[in-house]
């Protein structure tokens, strides 16, 4: 019995070390390759490369890689060149808190992008606060992150209520006038979008005949959706993010509805559904855009990443945070300080997203973000024209 | 009305072909198999890379995604699970669970994790009834769902290997000695299932049509329930559970709502259990020994811990660790003293009532939104909310868990999955909103906010609990607690009122749980429900299991190495999952009976 405990032992310390090795090896002939004569500047990014979220977390970094890559070619931040530290959360609370005290610890961080949910987020805040550290939930929505946080969470993310705000006004202006409405009942993210979609809806009159509450990780609606569209509605609205608007539409054709469908995210499920072909969002990035700083970031994008077919927000808005980020360490300074201070100074950051952005001091939030109207076509979200 | 029954009919024919296989793996390995969920997620993808990717037609990569999850069933079967399946089925059911999440990360590293559009290579909407339309895939399915039922019936009725699996299933021993190839038979069960757990995986993803790697999880738990509610082992009762179900919970969410989907589920299977213990058609399990009877109480003892190791420990975690530990150490001990008392309370239900709960996400819950509510709104310190959660916690969770405790064996375990699931979804209902700005504990007038200050408190906590833990296990209570786990017919004989001591049990844990949920919540200052998952529940009894089930310190254990290893794993981004999975595997082929405990 003992030889065999030593023998498992051995085996697994050896098979530890081998990993271990494989993965020093691995990261340390990466970090040597870009060093200057001037120090690094790293950025921590908190995101999630495992679990259920870890299809962001691989956009987000492929975005991040490319422009990080594009910044150390035309010189970095004032000569320092930039890297950047990955620590994966799974956009778990008990695995991103501790995330932030490793990065707030280590002082050669200067600034933290992430994390992806708000339920990972916010819990998160308070360590980097403390920590004196800026974290940067370019992803979050959730008008909250910044709202309840303090000067050191900042976000380039629209908020949830914009988005629905605006999605109720142009519906209203396209003649529509009842809508049958499906949202995510979770509360970091589709309940505070449904409320501000219905507010706004109550004040320009447009009639909601039905709202369903759905789970994300439902995988059939159809109950739900025979009563959201008992009422008749003119067109049918979503609230929710691209996987789960895919089994919607395709659902909601099933059972023979035919109206127009607002809703869907531009994410590669969705964008390949074949139901979802004419639906429409308002988008802040879009893809095919004839704008020349858009085009650079897509063709850079796709040469890097040939087996991408799409560019969807969630890179861009990845791709430029880290612009803003450096635009930040290159106005105040590259420590912790200054790159906060850099974000209370820095205007009009060249954007693939907004075209330029300023932050708005007392939201710390892109100051009046303007959305597309943009309908999907052959799997492409096109602008609607006028 | 007939829409939403069409609607539930298409929805229970998806639940009835997954049942099929969970529940015949159950029946002969009495082994919750986690991998089975695997499965699903896997066989989808495998088809729709097979088809889109490779360009293959759809009925070559049928065959060829069967062959695959069947092989690789039966590594996992000789590698894992049939060595410990003869002795120690719970440690079994915890390397499923492991090699679950490697599956899904090695998976994921093949296919990444984005979502994509499942190839429609059947039609899916070309026939209509009603306002429904259905398609050729749906009666695919339905026929595949009753072939496999007609022939796997016979199979098991007439056959000669199916007569031996039957008899495997009444009595693995016997069977043994009348000459049967146990462990043949258990490879060959192990096979089928994964097979038809691909099977069920590429339909579900038609029917669903998006999938990624770990998309087969929630419907794989749905046919879990329906498999449970058939009867486990009962390959009719799995059909019938599947519609019944799927029938059901159309009706349910049509009144209700789709954001009530788990409370319906859970409600049904709950109801059932009660009526019929059994299930709708299996045996009701009259003499049926806990999955934890017999097994680790019987087969190994506690080492013998020296006594100058509590004051060394205490020394060590209390006094070395605040003084030299940096911050991230700090707050990674936070997280492994929180799970530690959580898990320590929790060996009270697992480890000497011998009820194996998996929901106890549910107590934490609760125990964090009433601290939370308690200190915004009225105004108490964290010092009275802490106690106050954990007996609000501990008398919710009683009485919501009231009408089970006469249900036995597994299905108590899954009807506590339900119960944990269901206080979730119904304080999602209450509260949609996460509940931001939760104070922080203060002291004599100083606000504790640093990770030092967090570790200390969780610490103290943790002593306190593990005096209370000795403290009952060494008093009259305690000792009737461990016989109802020892020996439930003994203890019934005997005059102890069984039911009521289990519940007992689950209260205490509960408290213990709920003061861990409100340490959670003061920390991170916020909460919203996707924090409190049915991975939180696993990975309390993971960690309860890993120490050692019956013994409160044994948790403390449990909880640095499961907590810790995450942390240490970090240099292997990629493969931090899978090494994690590997680990404890290992740890549970060589230490059946946990970490502290002596094997026999």
């Amino acid at each position: 019995m003992n030889s065999i405990l030593r023998r498992a032992g051995a085996v697994s310390i050896a098979a530890l070390v081998a990993v271990s090795l494989a993965a020093c090896g691995g990261s340390s002939s990466a970090s040597s390759g870009g060093s200057g004569k001037k120090s690094t500047v790293y950025f921590g990014v908190s995101s999630a490369t495992t679990g259920q979220y870890a299809a962001y977390g691989e956009q987000f970094k492929e975005a991040f890689d490319l422009a990080v890559e594009q910044v150390n070619a035309k010189g970095g931040i004032n000569g320092h060149p930039v890297a950047l530290k990955y620590e994966d959360s799974q956009s778990d609370p008990k695995q991103s808190v501790t995330v932030a005290q490793k990065f707030v610890s280590d002082q050669s961080i200067s600034l933290v992008f992430g994390d992806y949910s708000s339920a990972a987020s916010i819990p998160a805040s308070p360590i980097y606060t403390a920590g004196k550290l800026v974290q940067y939930g370019f992803n979050n929505s959730n008008p909250d992150f910044t709202a309840k946080g303090s000067e050191y969470q900042w976000s380039t993310s629209i908020t949830t209520s914009d988005t629905y705000k605006w999605t109720a006004d142009y519906i209203k202006k396209q003649g529509v006038k009842s809508v049958g409405v499906a949202y995510l009942n979770t509360s970091d993210w589709g309940i505070p979008a449904y409320q501000a979609f219905k507010k706004e809806a109550e004040k320009v009159g447009l009639k909601i005949t039905d709202a369903e509450g759905v789970l994300d990780s439902s995988d059939d609606y159809r109950p739900s959706l025979t009563k959201a569209v008992a009422g008749k509605p003119e067109a049918f609205v979503e609230i929710g993010y691209g996987p789960d608007a895919a089994k919607i539409v395709t659902q909601l054709r099933a059972i023979g509805y035919k109206g127009q469908f607002y809703g869907g995210q531009d994410e590669q499920s969705f964008d390949g559904t074949p139901d979802a072909e004419g639906s429409i969002i308002g988008s802040e990035f879009v893809e095919t855009s004839t704008d020349p700083q858009v085009k650079a970031f897509v063709d850079a994008f796709k040469k890097k990443y040939p087996k991408e077919k799409d560019v969807t927000s969630f890179e861009a808005g990845a791709y430029d945070a880290l612009n803003v980020a450096v635009a930040a360490a290159k106005a105040g300074g590259t420590s912790r300080e200054g790159i906060l201070k850099g974000f209370k100074e820095v205007k009009d950051v060249p954007s693939v997203v907004y075209g330029k952005i300023t932050f708005d001091p007392s939201t710390r939030r892109v100051a009046s973000p303007q959305l597309t109207p943009v309908v999907l076509k052959g799997g492409k979200w096109v602008p609607i024209a006028g | 009305m007939f829409d939403t029954l069409i609607a539930g009919l298409l929805r229970g024919n998806v639940y009835a072909l997954g049942a099929v296989g969970i529940s015949l793996v159950f029946g002969v390995m009495n082994v919750v198999n986690f991998a089975q969920f695997s499965f699903f997620g896997l066989g989808a993808m495998l088809a729709w890379f097979f088809v889109t990717q490779l360009g293959l037609s759809f009925w070559v990569a049928l065959p060829l995604v069967i062959v695959i999850c069947a092989a690789l069933g039966l590594i996992i079967n000789i590698s894992v699970v049939r060595p410990l399946a003869r002795f120690v089925p719970l440690a079994a059911m915890l390397s499923t669970y492991a090699v679950s999440q490697i599956l899904d990360n090695v998976s994921q590293l093949a296919f990444t994790a984005q979502f994509r559009v499942f190839p429609r290579v059947l039609p899916t909407s070309n026939f209509h009834l009603g306002n429904m339309s259905f398609g050729t895939s749906d009666l695919v399915m339905l026929g595949v769902t009753a072939v496999v039922m007609v022939v796997m019936s016979l199979f098991l009725k007439y056959g000669k290997v199916g007569q031996a699996i039957r008899a495997t299933a009444q009595d693995q021993e016997a069977a043994l000695q009348m000459g049967i190839p146990v462990g043949m038979v258990q490879h060959v069960s192990f096979v089928i299932a994964s097979a038809l757990g691909g099977l069920a995986g590429v339909f579900i993803a038609l029917y669903v049509g998006v999938a990624n790697p770990a998309s087969g999880l929630d419907t794989g738990l749905t046919a879990f329930v329906a498999a449970t509610l058939g009867g486990l082992g009962s390959l009719t009762g799995a059909v019938l559970g599947g519609f019944v179900l799927g029938v059901l919970e159309a009706f349910g969410i049509h009144f209700f709502g789709d954001t009530a989907r788990e409370i319906i589920v859970f409600v049904i299977l709950i109801g059932v259990l009660i009526v019929r213990p059994g299930g709708l058609l299996g045996k009701v399990p009259l003499l049926s020994a806990e999955p934890l009877t017999g097994t680790f109480l019987g087969r190994g003892r506690p080492f013998r811990i020296p006594r100058w190791v509590w004051p060394a420990a205490f020394v060590v975690g209390g006094i070395v660790i605040p003084l030299v530990g940096g911050d991230y150490v700090l707050t990674t001990g936070t997280q492994v003293l929180i799970y530690a008392i959580i898990a320590a309370g929790f060996t009270v239900t697992a480890g000497q009532a011998g009820v194996l709960a998996l929901g106890q996400a549910g107590p934490i819950a609760i125990g964090a939104y009433a601290s939370a509510l308690l200190t915004l709104h009225l105004h108490l310190s964290f010092w009275g909310a802490l106690p106050l959660s954990g007996l609000i916690a501990a008398v919710i969770a009683s009485i919501l868990s009231a009408p089970i405790w006469g249900v036995k064996g597994h299905y108590i375990s899954i009807a506590t999955l339900g119960i944990g699931a269901v206080i979730v979804a119904i304080i999602q209902l209450v509260l949609p909103q996460g509940i931001y700005g939760i104070p922080m504990p203060s002291f004599a007038g100083h606000l504790l906010s640093t990770p030092r200050d967090y570790y200390l408190i969780d610490f103290g906590v943790l002593v306190v609990t593990l005096l209370l833990m000795w403290r009952i296990r060494s008093s009259h209570l305690g000792r009737v607690i461990s016989s109802v786990g020892s020996d439930e017919i003994a203890a019934l004989a005997s005059g102890v009122r069984v039911r009521n001591y289990k519940a007992l049990a689950f209260a205490i844990s509960a408290f213990f749980a709920g003061v861990g949920g409100s340490l959670l919540a003061h920390q991170y200052t916020y909460i919203d429900t996707t924090i409190f998952t049915t991975l939180m529940s696993l990975l309390v009894v993971t960690i309860v299991i890993m120490g050692g089930i019956s013994l409160p310190y044994g948790a403390v254990v449990g909880s640095i190495i499961l907590i810790g290893a995450m942390e240490l794993l970090r240099f292997t981004p990629e493969l931090r999952i899978v090494v994690y999975g590997l680990v404890l595997i290992l740890v549970v082929r060589f230490r059946p009976g946990g970490i502290l405990v002596r094997n026999s």
